[in-house]
């Protein structure tokens, strides 16, 4: 029958062209289509390195990667039964976790997406921590897991700075474009880490399986960087910036404070005025192009400086600064005081801040030979960059004589601290050169960077100029910047417990457009204590309102508030014999306990008669009549030692080496260990001590 | 009757039978392989994959069918109509009691098991209407008997459209390869055939040309020979009707197709304009196919049908599975066990002796020939994508156990064919 064989042939003729459209797919277009799912189904993709942790001096994390969750679903994956029966529950349970839809919310938008067939859903874009994962995988349908429930854990690196607010602008930022500030954006290249590159597979709902692929190659974890920021020092810093400058209703305000001797930055705060009229970190003025401006008077040190090595002008010499204002050519220089200063001695010049006083000297003396002066100021480390560690560190603005813009005014001017510009650190630095024995150090906040405990790179204190002066400048300006805090400018934060030395500063500040308005730019400068410096500090705040403008009034306070707590928590800066203890022991020591040779030491030094009444390590210190006398600590290995009288460092090594994990609160010798002495040791129990 | 006749007649057709089983095994295995991922080397038989639920009901089919083989081979010509009746009450009660699944209401859930009425529906109409072109006084040339026929085939069909399942119901166009045997004009089918093509055409050249090419044909048409009214009077009306066809093109796609029908069409008549989105199903079973080879990649060893590359793998696009994992050879050898069974069929009704189990038999080669056709043809590209299982290879219980049933009843009456008192 035709009609048969005509079914026949259709079904044979379709085959046909089947099996001819499949060796077509396979063998003329074989290659394009692998091509294609390699291209939409395969592909490498950047493994994201870890980002390497940001420390503080003594090991404290100031930022630190931390993995969190986005948490995803694939609605299509649970089976009817588990879907059903765990949705409600499930619901519930996210809008209680995430706080900011209802359970309904999360009802409707899951059962939409299945029955939308969609196989990937952000069920919110909120990260969780992994405790929260590891809650959040006991859910109903999500316990299911990847495969039969859905649930879809993808983890992000978030960055996480367990002081939060804490130096936020230094720590700094960094975004997807790598741009950025701070900490974070100046060492980027080595916290990023190298990416690695793997070959992945697209899974069902756009997320993505490594596949194992000879070419790949892994992630290199970022290194961490150990800072100098002393966290302690950091907060006390930033709350003492943060009260002036809402006392004064400054736009901006900035403190620095360094460690004479290396250089190391301790603490660092930049606080300025947000759109909310809050103060928040938002520019590193200390550091950055912004905070370059005219610093004022705390420049008189150099111009003196420069005066007292190029002349025989001796600090008892007198100036006339007449009644208050000077014209250098066709300009009138002012001095704070109205009605003028009269008489000075050169020192008091400095010291009362006599506008008129300096420029008249450095007039005289340099006014035909400008270049002599800029020779100084570079020789005083302060015509250059620093070079500092971090990037978009502003450059000094100093005028070359053989600028067409420089002027008769440009020199009077520029030895009060105007017509050039410097970084609050800039200044600093100098300040601190001063307190060092006159040896400019390079200012460091990050001395090392290190991988997994290893150093990769140490960054050492570096000497920037051997001397900035000589030897007797030295010592005549550091007797004049104690002189502005006892009797000067500064008299205000004069201590009796310890000696600040330092230089206040006012400065006019530049109108946009030209000349000088009504507001100032306030500063001090200074180190302490003042007879052996082992900090130096500055403090700008600017455009403080209000009757008290000037650096004395607004800068030097907060100074000196900082000043004040390192001295109360950094016993090495006490004097030795500190009479609210000696009062009761008499001429000896407060020494309860010890290492046997360092007490044997120090009593020798001082002249102290000792006699030791053990061979012992650990003794304890027993008073007979005028001489001390070493008993014998005895250490048992499975008792607690007896640690009290002892300072942190003797005590730390003897009860690790015991097994305890220490803990301690305060701040000088031990005056309470619990457990107490001759307690049966349990090795690993902890130990508390508290220091007074 | 003689007792030699009793026992050739109670023979089996095992050709089919084992066609039927080896398609149903290698189904099997596709499907484990098809979610095999070798970190969890899952069983093969682990219940709770598809796999195992596919092989439980390969058994619960086993049982059915012996239950088709002891009963009584005239029962499905007494009873056709009544099966009819009783699958489209359940077509019916599906709309209102029925679960939804993936978008359609076309699933009755009864404990763990879930079954598609719809399924059934097809041996059930192909059932009725062999039971109605048997009736001794049916002549095909009565209109009333054709639109009575179209309802027979249309009920089920509607009823399957109105779940939302669209896919199973065009396949009751298959019919008509029932009906051209059966004596449908071959004018009709001719008509029909340029009906579709016409439409394709519009849709891959654009409305213009195809306006433009029926004008210019027209007027061929006129010009030549003897000019006679009569003629001129027939090429125009066929002009017009055609051109009518062409031009409700658009309107169909736009307005009577959803809007994932239209991205189907559009995906089917320009694959490459966007290859990851509407046209996504068809380029991933393309690059899986195309990534086999000619040998193919292996056992297990395929990739794009893990992963959920290819969407429906297990089901709709099985057929990638072995494009990719047994190339061509692979797909060959499906489609030689595929065209073996539909010729067989075509064998065993021709050699029926009764109207009622030839026509039946047509009925189930048709439904299998638009199953095979349209489901390997959406996989390479020759039809666009309809949602409709491959006989015996996809996973889906209800579709085992139903095209089971449709093989079988024909077996049955095939065994028993020389028992058939011939009308």
């Amino acid at each position: 029958m035709l009609r048969v064989r005509v079914a026949f042939l259709v079904a044979l003729l379709f085959s046909l062209a089947v099996i001819f459209r499949i060796g077509k797919i396979q063998f003329v277009e074989g290659e394009r289509w692998i091509a294609m799912a390699e291209e939409i189904g395969l592909q490498y993709r950047n493994v994201k390195a870890t980002r390497g942790s940001i420390y503080s001096d003594n090991g404290s994390l100031l930022a630190t990667s931390l993995p969190f969750y986005r948490v995803a679903f694939d609605p299509s994956v649970a089976s009817d039964e588990t879907f059903d029966q765990g949705l409600d529950s499930l619901s519930a349970l996210l809008s209680g976790y995430f706080g900011d839809r209802s359970a309904k919310y999360y009802y409707r938008k899951i059962s939409k997406a299945r029955s939308a067939d969609r196989r990937y859903l952000v069920i919110n874009n909120q990260r969780v921590n992994y405790q929260d994962k590891k809650t959040m995988q006991t859910w109903p349908i999500f316990r299911e897991g990847r495969m039969k429930g859905g649930a879809i854990f993808e983890k992000v690196d978030l960055r996480f700075k367990p002081f939060s607010h804490l130096g936020t602008r230094t720590i700094g930022f960094i975004n997807e474009n790598n741009q950025g500030a701070g900490l974070e954006y100046s060492f980027n290249h080595v916290l990023a880490g190298t990416d690695g590159r793997a070959l992945f597979q697209k899974m069902a709902g756009g997320s993505w399986k490594p596949v194992y692929d000879r070419s790949e190659s892994k992630a290199v974890e970022g290194m961490d960087i150990e800072t100098t920021i002393d966290i302690n020092l950091q907060d006390v810093a930033e709350s003492a910036l943060l009260r002036a400058l809402k006392q004064h209703d400054a736009n901006y305000g900035c403190v620095v404070v360094m460690e004479v001797e290396t250089g190391y930055i301790k603490a660092i705060s930049n606080l300025s005025k947000n759109k909310q009229d809050k103060y928040w970190e938002l520019y590193n003025y200390a550091v950055g192009e912004q905070g370059l401006t005219e610093p004022g008077s705390t420049f008189k040190l150099a111009s003196l400086i420069a005066l007292l090595e190029d002349s025989q002008v001796q600090l008892t010499d007198s100036i006339d600064t007449g009644e208050g204002t000077f014209l250098f050519y066709d300009k009138v220089m002012r001095d704070h005081k109205k009605e003028g200063y009269g008489m000075l001695s050169v020192a008091e010049t400095f010291s009362k801040s006599s506008n008129i006083g300096v420029s008249r000297m450095i007039n005289e003396h340099f006014g035909l030979k400008p270049d002599r002066f800029i020779t100084y100021l570079d020789q005083m480390g302060l015509t250059e960059s620093l070079d500092f560690q971090m990037k978009g560190t502003g450059t000094p603005y100093i005028k070359d004589p053989a600028d067409p813009s420089w002027s008769g005014v440009t020199l009077p001017w520029m030895s009060i601290g105007y017509e050039l510009k410097l970084t609050p650190l800039h200044t600093l630095a100098f300040y601190n050169a001063i307190a060092n024995g006159g040896t400019m150090v390079k200012p460091i906040i990050v001395k090392r960077i290190s991988k997994a405990g290893e150093t990769w790179k140490q960054y050492n204190p570096e000497v920037i100029r051997e001397s900035v002066c000589s030897e007797s400048t030295l010592k005549k300006v550091r007797q004049l910047l104690e002189l502005v805090v006892q009797e000067g400018t500064a008299a205000n934060i004069k201590d009796s417990d310890y000696h600040i030395a330092g230089k206040t500063g006012t400065a006019q500040k530049v109108k946009a457009g030209g000349g000088y308005e009504r507001a100032y730019y306030t500063s001090f400068a200074g180190y302490f204590p003042a007879d052996a410096p082992k900090y130096s500090c500055i403090v700008v705040i600017d455009n403080p309102k209000g009757y008290n403008q000037y650096g004395s009034d607004v800068a030097a306070p907060v100074f000196k508030e900082i000043a004040d707590n390192i001295y109360s928590r950094d016993p090495d800066m006490h004097q030795l014999f500190d009479p609210t203890y000696t009062a009761e022991i008499g001429v000896f020591p407060v020494i309860q306990s010890g290492h046997l040779q360092d007490l044997q030491l120090i009593c020798n030094t001082l002249g102290v008669s000792n006699h030791a009444g053990t061979t012992e390590e650990w003794v304890l210190a027993k008073r007979n009549y005028n001489s001390v006398k070493w008993m014998e600590n005895e250490i048992l290995p499975d008792r607690v030692p007896n640690v009290v009288g002892m300072t942190l460092r003797d005590a730390l090594p003897l009860l690790e080496n015991h097994g305890l994990k220490v803990s301690y609160r305060g701040n000088g010798r031990i005056v309470k260990q619990s457990p107490g002495f001759g307690a049966k040791l349990d090795s690993g129990s902890k130990i508390i001590l508290d220091l007074s | 009757m003689k007792r030699a006749d009793d026992i050739k007649a109670s023979k089996l057709d095992w050709l089919t039978i084992l066609v039927v089983i080896a398609l149903a095994l290698a189904g099997w295995l596709n499907i484990y392989a098809v979610v095999y991922d070798s970190q969890i080397d899952q069983n093969i038989f682990d219940l709770s994959s598809n796999s195992g639920k596919q092989i439980l009901w390969f058994g619960i089919s086993v049982v059915v069918v012996t239950l088709i083989m002891i009963m009584d081979f005239r029962f499905f010509d007494s009873f056709a109509f009544v099966i009819y009746g009783v699958i489209v009450l359940l077509l019916v009660s599906v709309l209102i009691f029925g679960t939804v699944v993936s978008g359609s209401k076309s699933w009755f859930e009864l404990g763990f098991i879930r079954f598609q009425p719809a399924e059934f529906a097809k041996f059930a109409t192909a059932l009725a209407v062999a039971k109605f072109l048997s009736k001794p006084q049916m002549k095909l040339d009565r209109l009333k008997n054709w639109a009575l026929l179209i309802i027979v085939v249309s009920i089920p069909a509607v009823l399957i459209i109105l779940q939302g399942d669209t896919g199973s119901a065009l396949v009751f166009s298959a019919f008509v390869i029932v009906f051209y045997r059966e004596g449908l004009s071959p004018l009709l089918v001719v008509v029909g055939l340029i009906a579709v093509t016409l439409f394709v055409l519009t849709l891959l050249l654009g409305q213009l040309y195809i306006i433009l090419g029926i004008l210019v044909t027209a007027a061929i048409l006129i010009a030549a020979g003897k000019r006679t009214a009569n003629k001129v009077r027939t090429v125009l009306a066929i002009a017009t009707v055609t051109i009518g066809v062409v031009i409700s093109v658009d309107y169909v796609v736009n307005n009577v197709l959803q809007p994932h029908q239209q991205n189907r069409v559009k995906a089917f008549i320009n694959p490459e304009a966007d290859p990851l989105g509407y046209g996504y199903n068809v380029t991933q079973s393309k690059i899986a196919i195309g990534s086999g080879g000619f040998l193919g990649k292996g056992f297990l060893e395929g990739t794009q049908t893990k992963f959920d590359f290819v969407p429906e793998q297990s089901t709709d696009f099985i057929f990638c599975t072995i494009g990719e994992e047994h190339g061509w050879i692979g797909s060959f050898i499906l489609i030689s066990l595929f065209v073996t069974l539909l010729l067989r069929i075509v064998y065993i009704a021709e050699r029926q002796k009764s109207n009622f189990s030839r026509v039946y038999g047509y009925g189930v080669a048709s439904i299998l020939f638009f199953h095979f056709a349209v489901n390997i043809g959406m996989t390479i590209g020759l039809f666009p994508v309809i949602g409709i299982p491959l006989p015996f290879f996809s996973y889906g219980g209800s579709s085992l156990l139903a095209f089971s049933i449709l093989i079988f009843i024909l077996l049955k009456m095939d065994a028993h064919r020389m028992q058939v008192l011939v009308h």
